[in-house]
């Protein structure tokens, strides 16, 4: 068990690992995306309220609810840091970090096109959208703090305390802000019924689309993550070996 | 020669009354941040409406967001100059729970920079016509809510302490973190308005102050050792 955990956390290993599990996570993401895509775009219903507009849904939601991960994720990555001093577990918060910001911005994005419609305004500071936004400038703040500490080791470990602070911060930030002002919708309930408020032809695209945005995300982190491991062993002979194959 | 040892209590107030007496030979940095305070709270009227029905709306978020700047401003003294001269590596190397030598070093700051914004916010909430009524409120919810200001800022400080310049920094990492309080507090004046009861919002601010007064410190002092290694 403990040889299996040290070998996780060495960069080389998880290098080679992720390089035979790539295939495996691009094929179905491609193919769930493509599917997921077409059937929101062309065979979803119009709602009969929103109309066309509904389909935004489909791009908004699986990246809304990814966003929420980030957070806890860098928060357990930092946590591994700080206590077993794990090189991969800061690869991850590093590159996590931007990817967040990536994924929390897209989510305000969509929503901000989606509320243009809906609500008939770009931005309302509403709980939920503003407790993002909040979310958004935290990530940045963590990103901020690691370009600016020069010693990588420092700059891991204050990343690693700032990730938990933050973590438990936008916890008491949702539930402040919620409570200050909302608007959103709440989330609506799956189900299998015609009756349902959401029929299946609505929520099955729904769920290959988080799906498809959840692989992607993974894809996004062990891509992100193989370009750090390299530029932090370039002086390794491993990777030496490999740009000369190349 | 035997070795004295010092109980934490000694220690705290060591340090507690150290701090006092460098911010007391120093005024200049007592005074600024306090100023700063001022001043903010002059340009509201002079930026938005000197109107006092407009005025009384926002007065109490101009307040608050007043003393967030103030305490974000001031925040930068409490540890850079122990920094400096070396007698913060001293205090990381003492025999005593740096969680407590935190926090000494915290209700001091607090001390010399957030209690006399509370103590003269009555004054500039009459300047800007915030209602009568709602006073106490605002003096109760910002006594309450200073000292969470100081212990959330010093996270921040304590992270970037070891950089040249670190001004925005220390903004972008320490201002979203305390929106809760914000939040909390100006719904408080609020509510006062709405002759509503107060009781949910102080116990909130006091649950929010509770909580960092026992994690904040633990994570400043955690901060603390990774900026000075």
């Amino acid at each position: 068990m403990w040889l299996w955990f040290s070998k996780l956390g060495s960069p080389k290993w998880f290098y080679e690992l992720s390089g035979k599990w790539l295939p495996w996570l691009i094929g179905p993401m491609a193919l769930l995306l493509i599917v997921g895509i077409i059937w929101a775009l062309l065979f979803v219903p119009p709602d009969y309220q929103q109309g066309n507009t509904i389909r935004i849904m489909y791009i908004h939601v699986p990246f809304a609810s990814i966003s929420l991960a980030f957070f806890p994720l860098m928060a357990l990555a930092g946590t591994i840091t700080l206590v077993w001093r794990m090189k991969l577990a800061d690869i991850v918060a590093k590159t996590a970090a931007p990817l967040g910001a990536w994924f929390t911005a897209l989510a305000l994005a969509s929503g901000s096109i989606w509320g243009s419609d809906i609500w008939g305004t770009w931005w309302i500071w509403d709980g939920r959208l503003t407790s993002m936004l909040l979310q958004f400038f935290l990530l940045i703040g963590v990103i901020s703090l690691r370009s600016a500490l020069e010693d990588a080791e420092a700059a891991a470990k204050a990343c690693a305390v700032l990730s938990i602070v933050g973590c438990i911060n936008v916890i008491v930030i949702k539930y402040s802000v919620d409570w200050w002002n909302t608007l959103h919708q709440p989330s609506s309930p799956f189900s299998l019924s015609n009756e349902a408020p959401n029929p299946p032809e609505v929520w099955i695209p729904l769920v290959i689309m988080i799906f498809a945005v959840y692989l992607f995300f993974a894809v996004s982190l062990i891509l992100s993550m193989r370009n750090e491991i390299l530029v932090r062993e370039r002086r390794s002979e491993w990777v030496q070996q490999l740009v000369q194959a190349t | 020669m035997s070795i004295k040892r010092t109980t934490t209590l000694k220690a705290f107030q060591a340090t507690l009354r150290r701090d006092l007496l460098i911010a007391y030979k120093r005024k200049n940095e007592v005074v600024n941040p306090f100023m700063f305070f001022l001043i903010v709270a002059t340009l509201f009227p002079i930026g938005i409406s000197p109107e006092p029905d407009r005025l009384s709306e926002i007065a109490a978020g101009v307040l608050w967001i007043s003393t967030l700047l103030a305490s974000l401003l001031a925040m930068d003294s409490l540890y850079r100059a122990d920094y400096e001269d070396g007698s913060l590596e001293q205090l990381l190397l003492a025999p005593h729970s740096l969680y407590f030598m935190v926090l000494a070093k915290n209700l001091a700051h607090w001390l010399i920079s957030g209690l006399p914004v509370v103590l003269v916010s009555p004054l500039i909430g009459y300047m800007l016509s915030l209602p009568a009524e709602s006073f106490g409120t605002l003096f109760v919810t910002l006594l309450l809510g200073t000292p969470v200001l100081s212990l959330l800022g010093s996270i921040g400080v304590a992270l970037t302490v070891g950089l040249g310049s670190r001004g925005l920094i220390l903004a972008v990492i320490t201002l979203p973190m305390s929106v809760p309080v914000l939040i909390a507090g100006t719904m408080a004046v609020q509510q006062t308005l709405n002759g509503a009861s107060l009781a949910g919002y102080l116990a909130i601010m006091g649950a929010m102050l509770l909580a960092s007064i026992s994690l904040a410190p633990l994570a400043s002092a955690a901060a603390l050792r990774i900026s000075v290694n």
